[in-house]
């Protein structure tokens, strides 16, 4: 069986034990999901009010900002579906958890990766693509043949972006066992990758794009869809960036399981 | 074959130094000072395939450090290693599918789901059978009668129940070499002996080989014909649990109670001139110690028919004491002069209790 | 018995201090909060003037002292409770000789005053020098901003400690804590001034207690509240640190009988 393979039926399994567990707990599912979407909605009414006092965002419609928010809530919420080990410090390497990870027979972040999955999230992931949809008619823009399967793979770059640096923020409690609060600090630029870059200086700028590349999360992929390509090759720098931040994030990861071995607990 | 072979293993930590108070703090802010703890140092030894091995030590002796080598989850600072024919922590992936691994502090199972529901899981991960899976749950689950707790949550399950439980998802893979740490800790005693039953079982059906940590000194007595002590990462003795005893042991206790009071010249002059200690509990009571290689039983010829006898209790030193002894003068290498172990240590000669060491 | 609180003051100052990386990116993340709503703002701004009566000069001034007076409220007690309630240990915390509920606002007060040095007053600093903010010239101005984010801090904590005891009523308390969250953040005026909001809504926003956190404070600093206006948002932030109680000494009697009963 190849490990590609093998990776995907465990997935299976995994989720049918989340649905299980859930199940005992009905509640929490709608809770999560409705906690999700506030979380979604506050985003949204800060654009909404911030338009109220405003016609355009440094050039950018309402409908078009709407738009890109649409765009990042489908790549951020299928990121977290399969990816949401937020307290991995507290839980693996403080109470030892990665202990046990380590005594089975499969990679170390895939295994943490299934038990964290959280299903929920994908829910906010298809209101972002209702919103899509409903700003794409709002905006007229022309609808092409192979913009679905253009979007698949914006997709996938972005998560592969958030992977990549979520993965490599969570290895970082395999250098350090002291809390280092670097979380709330990613998780802060995340939210600023959604607005049109050029509002920002040169700095932040460079910094969305190539330093922690959340602007590849938001803004560049969707503004392939909406047609406004002053650099037409930006968008398709997704993938491209989405795979070399995702090498680098498990490079740091493997590397950390060694030193994490090395240095124990 | 050998199970597990072990070379000058080693193993450094980096420790934080945090310096003390405000300035302290602040200064660690700015720079931070580390030094070097050794946890285990260089420590040898060979388990052949097929044995049970005992290995104990104080808290913070290396036991923990010494298996989360062994089982691949860390990696040692020098010496050699190799465990089922691998490098444990060079191959992990290839080399966890033959070890089966408890801490009994710690759980494997999924806490919200019926425990057949992880042992599928499970199941997958290790890449079992189907056929295979049902054959050998269908065993452990009969040995260790677990059939009416196959679909509770784990969390609905007391101590022993999950005890049994992660003991079952440790085996589910058939692992040739089991790893226990701290397995019957704060198990009630009928528990603990079902599991070690359980284990001299698997042990003498399926030559698992099995390595375990305890505190329980009465695990080792049930088990183990082999035991591995530690103190401050170092092994202190490596050999059987007989030899250790014999070794150490310190002889037997006779205690008379007899009918009318006596005195410590009275008892003494039964015995004469043999290399015995008395010693007066009350007006009434009186013990004798004899050291290992004299009979009882000439003892007490001696004593019997002089006085008016109502009561003989006899105390062999049990292993607890012995270990105890052991970590107090720090080596196992020579037994230290007998008569200094003074009278004081009588009153800890109850017959066998529980778990000496258990917290 | 107050030096002992104050010891728990001290003690969470000194775990603070005790996690660098934590120190460094902390003042990073402020950094980079307030720079990318200085930016978000100059754009809403364009070509304009004034937006709701804000310059662009007191626009950035409000997200400047709006996020270092969050630096200084923030923490997060209601996770604190809630963890403690899950796992047991409030149990042990309830038959220490010492009120739970004060210990643990003490402890967010030293979280607290460790942001306020080490963040606030640094990243103050070089915030004044990277971004066009203008701080008050009156010392008086200056007093009472730090009296009214130390109320700010008193409401925030006691909405923590009211959604962290939730964890004694809800199996999983986790989506009432990320709902308070997102109330604070949005409606006490961090992310936006409340004068934004349309009419109905700041209607509404003045009955809650989540103005008084943050947008209050931040008016007095701008000078958007001056003279006679100023004692009455304190006289707000006063009135709602009051009633607060009240809930909470309700929710922790439940919550307490509660305990009892089921034994943890």
């Amino acid at each position: 069986m190849s490990r590609f393979a093998f990776m995907v039926s465990l997935y299976r399994d995994y989720f049918a034990n989340y649905m299980k567990t859930k199940l005992s707990y009905r509640a929490d599912f709608l809770v999560e999901v409705l906690s999700d979407l506030m979380f979604n909605g506050l985003n949204l009414v800060f654009i909404f009010i911030v338009f109220m006092h405003t016609p355009s965002l440094g050039n950018w419609s309402e409908a078009e900002v709407v738009f890109v928010y649409g765009y990042f809530m489908i790549a951020s919420g299928l990121f977290s579906t399969f990816f949401s080990a937020w307290n991995f410090s507290e839980r693996y390497i403080v109470k030892g958890e990665m202990d046990r990870v380590l005594t089975r027979p499969a990679h170390s972040l895939s295994q943490v990766m299934l038990e964290n999955m959280d299903p929920p999230s994908i829910v906010g992931a298809i209101v972002g693509l209702v919103i899509m949809i409903t700003s794409w008619s709002t905006l007229g823009l022309p609808f092409h043949w192979y913009d679905p399967l253009v979007l698949i793979v914006m997709v996938l770059g972005s998560c592969f972006i958030y992977m990549g640096i979520y993965t490599a923020m969570s290895a970082i409690s395999f250098y350090s066992d002291a809390p280092t609060g670097i979380g709330p600090l990613i998780y802060n630029i995340q939210n600023y990758g959604r607005y049109p870059v050029e509002i920002y200086n040169k700095t932040i700028k460079f910094l969305l794009t190539w330093l922690l590349p959340f602007a590849f999360v938001g803004v560049y992929p969707a503004s392939f869809f909406l047609g406004r390509l002053d650099e037409w090759w930006m968008p398709w720098l997704t993938p491209v960036v989405g795979i070399v931040v995702l090498s680098l994030g498990l490079g740091f990861w493997n590397y950390g399981v060694k030193r994490y071995r090395g240095a124990g607990s | 074959m050998l199970a597990i072979d072990v070379h000058d293993l080693r193993k450094q930590f980096k420790v934080q130094k945090n310096r003390e108070g405000l300035k302290g703090a602040l200064k660690d802010l700015f720079k931070r000072e580390h030094t070097e703890v050794a946890a285990v140092k260089d420590i040898s030894f060979q388990i052949p395939q097929g044995e049970i091995c005992g290995y104990i030590g104080e808290n913070g002796a290396g036991k923990s450090t010494t298996i989360k080598m062994l089982t691949g989850i860390l990696v040692p600072t020098s010496g050699k290693l190799v465990v089922n024919g691998f490098v444990p922590y060079k191959d992990r992936e290839k080399f966890v599918q033959g070890i089966g691994v408890v801490f009994g502090q710690r759980s494997q199972l999924w806490w919200d789901i019926g425990v057949i529901e992880s042992f599928q899981l499970l199941r997958k991960v290790y890449r079992v059978g189907e056929a295979d899976f049902r054959a050998r749950l269908d065993e452990l689950v009969e040995t260790l009668q677990l059939q009416d707790l196959l679909n509770r949550p784990v969390r609905k399950l007391s101590l022993g129940q999950r005890m049994r439980c992660e003991l079952v998802a440790a085996l589910l893979h058939n692992p040739s070499i089991l790893f226990l740490d701290e397995p019957t800790i704060g198990l009630d005693i009928v528990v603990k002996t079902e599991i070690r039953e359980f284990l001299k079982r698997l042990n003498k059906e399926q030559g698992t080989t099995i390595l375990l940590t305890t505190h329980d000194l009465q695990d080792i007595e049930a088990l183990c014909s082999r035991v591995i002590m530690l103190d401050d990462g170092r092994i202190i003795y490596d050999g059987g649990l007989e030899e250790l005893k014999s070794r150490w042991g310190k002889g037997r206790e006779v205690q008379f109670q007899f009918t009318d009071p006596v005195s410590l010249a009275a008892v003494s002059a039964y015995t004469g001139d043999m290399a015995v200690r008395w010693s007066l509990e009350n007006d009434v009571t009186a013990k004798v110690w004899i050291p290992r290689e004299m009979n009882v039983s000439d003892v007490l010829s001696r004593v019997v028919g002089q006085k008016e006898i109502s009561d003989i209790k006899i105390f062999e030193t049990n292993t607890d004491e012995i270990v105890r002894e052991i970590y107090q003068s720090g080596s196992a290498e020579a037994p230290r002069d007998l008569s200094a172990l003074s009278d004081d240590n009588a009153s800890e000669k109850e017959p066998a209790k529980a778990g000496a060491g258990e917290r | 018995m107050i030096s002992m609180y104050l010891d728990f003051v001290r003690i969470r100052f000194l775990m603070m201090l005790a996690y660098r990386v934590n120190y460094y990116s902390g003042i990073v993340i402020y950094a980079i909060n307030i720079g990318a709503y200085y930016f978000l703002w100059k754009a809403i701004f364009g070509e304009a003037e004034t937006l709701q009566g804000f310059t662009v000069i007191q626009m950035s001034t409000y997200v400047a002292v709006s996020w270092m007076a969050r630096a200084f409220y923030f923490n997060n007690l209601d996770r604190e409770i809630s963890n403690e309630i899950v796992d047991g240990s409030v149990a042990i915390q309830i038959i220490r000789p010492y009120s739970y509920l004060f210990v643990k606002m003490m402890q967010g007060f030293g979280e607290g005053l460790f942001r306020l040095l080490l963040f606030m007053v640094p990243g103050m600093i070089v915030v004044s020098f990277i971004f066009p903010i203008e701080l008050p010239k009156d010392p008086m101005q200056w007093i009472v901003f730090f009296v009214m984010i130390w109320f700010s801090f008193l409401i925030n904590s006691q909405l923590n400690i009211l959604t962290g005891l939730g964890a004694f009523f809800f199996e999983n308390n986790q989506g009432l804590m990320t709902m308070k969250r997102i109330m604070v953040d949005l409606l006490s005026g961090v992310v936006v001034p409340i004068a934004f909001f349309p009419g109905w809504a700041i209607s509404v926003l003045n009955w809650l207690p989540f103005q008084a956190i943050t947008y209050l404070p931040g008016s007095v600093f701008t000078g958007r509240i001056e003279g006679a206006d100023v004692w009455n948002a304190l006289l707000v932030q006063v009135a709602w640190t009051v009633v607060l109680i009240i809930p909470i000494m309700l929710v922790w009697r439940a919550a307490r009988r509660r305990l009892f009963v089921q034994g943890g």
